[in-house]
């Protein structure tokens, strides 16, 4: 297994630049979140990274050395946008893409079988592709692409377009694939879904990086804490107003007072200072979600 | 297994598979046998009435006309001199026949009336048949002298020493014929599936994943070699009900009096002098014209957005095609003229030229081996131009690449 390295590529069509600047590394077993909102570059910089595009600059590795056909062979993708064989059957489909990534008949079979098993597509497995609902086509998508149990799975909003019980029957899938050694790399703009399974993140806008790292790395280098306190009296909120640095923020829908401060603040300090002033009844020093992150990151945070 | 034979086997039992494939091949070989002996039962059935004819005339003359006339008709009556008009019922009566003949001795040479359901089935050879009667009547010979002494025969003599009699001349002009309407047929009732299998791929979005583990040109090679597996399966088809169903013909209406169209392939068959080298030959000239045709077709498709629109890239690509097939038509007469020489080692049209100066002429190796490592060096650049279009095509969605674009990425 190898790590999967991304230096300064960049990648135009025309006079648009769709990725200006984008590196990052992906250590070998890990699962990694690609984030950004629509038109950033992920699906561009996804598409490098599996040889469908050529990057205009910079390189990408695995393991060290360029990707090429035969390193492609062992990775998997699922493009965000989903195709078929819409006449050919379900086992056939996902054999036959086991047999595309290299996997020998009869093992093309027995595999698919188990796939079908796990993804609950077993009533349609002899029924054609295009018979199935959108949700089942994608489940079949991700069986081609994690048959031959790849080095590498690129997975481009894997969520979108499931349920939530598909959804579930997606992410358990792919922990298993993660604890089996498989590298994975995903983007979604399901925050809790990424969050939940991956250890490290890059978001990007507008074709280049604006943050990465595991998310302790990103609250780390994040700024500002949230505290909440209870009750909302006016004493506690004069504790805040004498902080020149501590901000409000708008909590209407809540009898909570909420205050942006300094990441370096001290808490226990603060704490003291609030107690002397008034009764407390709840006190949080509220971590930044990877939403905030990523808000603050793309530039549209409130 | 190679992904290229992965690729292969797959796109091979998924045409085998379509309905499309299995109803063409059958409605082929149906339109085959069909065209193999509906003509030759019609013409015999339509030739078995106007074949018959009553003679009119005295003894003497009918005697010696149904001598002359034995080989094209076939006499039903002979009556004394006729001087009513004759009837259709008439003529039902005389075993359905289809006219009366009168004939007559004039001073002039040979009076003849023949009173017929179809003027139109009034033969030349009744004119011909006479006429040596006339003759032979003028000189006081029998007609069968007369026959014998009109017919001359000509010795021809091939100096280029490519073929060994006449006949082989005429049934290498058949092969090469054959050969080049197989290829024909090929490429237009393939270019279809290999479009269609192209643009169903990029319109439902497989091949961002198919070349992401594939190169395209072996994707597109494989495509188009399966298309060529069975398309040649469909014309081994078509061939094998084809001579089966002239021999059938041949077999089973030996009292046709034309059933002669199925024989006289078998003759001409029989006289092929095609050496097995040159055979080898033509074929691999099929091979490599169907695969520069294909890659071409493949191309074109993956530059398209909407299978609807296969129509307007594919249109465009049939001209060389029809061009080559009347250039080799053409060529059958003149194989060794320089037009046809030049033509026949430009790649898209050497194919098919090829088949014709092959078959019927002595064509040096030199050229022969020129014209196939053109159309081989040809097919493998078409090839390799054809996937990178196709890298492009498939991943421009919305509107089909400018020229300016398809050019621009090229380069890259």
């Amino acid at each position: 297994m190898g790590t999967l390295l991304l230096s300064g590529i960049a990648r135009s069509f025309g006079d648009v630049a769709a990725v200006r600047d984008v590196s990052f590394s992906v250590p070998a077993g890990t699962t990694f979140g690609l984030l950004g909102p629509n038109g950033a570059g992920k699906t561009t910089t996804m598409r490098m990274i599996l040889g469908i595009l050529i990057p205009d600059r910079g390189k990408v590795t695995w393991d060290g050395a360029p990707i090429d056909l035969a390193t492609r062979r062992r990775f998997g993708y699922l493009p965000e946008e989903r195709g078929l064989y819409g006449k050919l059957k379900v086992r056939e489909h996902i054999a036959y893409f086991g047999r595309l990534h290299g996997v020998a008949p009869p093992n093309d079979e027995r595999r698919a079988d188990a796939w079908i098993e796990r993804l609950g597509l077993g009533e349609y497995a002899s029924r054609p592709c295009a018979e199935l609902s959108k949700g089942n086509q994608q489940k079949v998508q991700v069986a081609c692409a994690a048959l031959h149990g790849p080095e590498l799975l690129v997975l481009d909003e894997p969520f979108s377009g499931l349920d939530p019980v598909n959804a579930e029957t997606l992410l358990h899938a792919l922990r298993e694939l993660r604890d089996a050694g498989t590298t994975l790399i995903l983007s979604s703009h399901q925050m809790w879904q990424i969050e939940d399974l991956c250890e490290s993140f890059c978001v990007i806008a507008d074709g280049t990086v604006r943050a990465s790292g595991t998310l302790e790395q990103l609250r780390a280098s994040w700024p500002t804490r949230i505290v909440e306190v209870e009750p909302p009296s006016p004493r506690l909120r004069e504790v805040f107003d004498a902080m020149p640095e501590a901000r409000a923020l708008p909590n209407a829908d809540r009898p909570v007072l909420a205050y942006e401060v300094p990441a370096s603040a001290d808490s226990a300090a603060l704490l003291r200072r609030l107690v002397a002033a008034n009764d407390v009844t709840r006190f949080e020093r509220v971590e930044p979600s990877l939403r905030d992150i990523y808000l603050r990151a793309i530039g549209a945070a409130a | 297994m190679s992904t290229l034979g992965v690729v292969f086997g797959a796109e091979f039992v998924r045409r085998m598979r379509s309905r499309a494939y299995i109803a063409g091949s059958v409605i082929g070989a149906l339109s085959i046998i069909a065209l193999t002996v509906l003509p030759t039962v019609l013409t015999s059935v339509m030739s078995g009435s106007s074949r018959r004819i009553v003679l009119a005339g005295p003894p003497a003359l009918t005697a010696a006309a149904r001598q002359a006339l034995r080989a094209d008709y076939e006499v039903t009556a002979v009556v004394p001199p006729f001087t009513g008009t004759a009837t259709s019922a008439y003529l039902d009566a005389h075993r359905k026949a289809s006219a009366l003949v009168t004939i007559a001795a004039e001073r002039k040479g040979l009076r003849v009336d023949a009173y017929v359901r179809d003027p139109s089935l009034v033969r030349e050879s009744l004119s011909r048949d006479l006429g040596h009667l006339q003759l032979a009547m003028a000189l006081g010979v029998p007609p069968s002298r007369v026959v014998a002494d009109t017919t001359v025969h000509v010795d021809v003599h091939d100096i280029s020493g490519r073929f060994a009699n006449p006949n082989a001349a005429d049934a290498a002009k058949g092969v090469a014929y054959l050969f080049v309407i197989l290829l024909y047929l090929a490429i237009l009732l393939n270019a279809q599936a290999i479009m269609t299998s192209v643009a169903e791929e990029k319109t439902s979005r497989i091949a961002e994943l198919l070349v992401a583990m594939l190169d395209p040109t072996q994707l597109l090679a494989a495509k188009i070699l399966a298309a060529a597996a069975t398309s040649f399966i469909q014309l081994a088809i078509w061939l094998v009900v084809g001579l089966g169903s002239g021999r059938v013909v041949a077999a089973l209406a030996p009292q046709m009096a034309t059933a002669g169209s199925a024989a006289s392939s078998a003759t001409l068959l029989g006289n092929v002098d095609v050496a097995p080298v040159e055979i080898i030959a033509l074929i691999a000239f099929f091979i490599v014209g169907f695969a520069q045709y294909g890659v071409l077709y493949a191309a074109a498709a993956s530059l398209i957005n909407r299978t609807e629109d296969l129509g307007s890239v594919a249109g465009p690509l049939v001209v060389p095609v029809a061009f080559a097939f009347v250039l080799a038509i053409v060529g059958l007469g003149v194989p060794n003229s320089p037009a046809v020489v030049a033509t026949s080692m430009i790649p898209l049209l050497s194919p098919f030229v090829m088949f014709t100066r092959i078959a019927t002429s002595a064509v040096p190796a030199w050229q022969v081996a020129l014209s196939f490592a053109l159309d081989v060096g040809a097919a493998l650049l078409f090839a390799w131009l054809a996937g990178k279009i196709y890298r492009v095509g498939l991943l421009l969605y919305g509107r089909p690449p400018s020229l300016r674009q398809v050019i621009a990425t090229l380069r890259s």
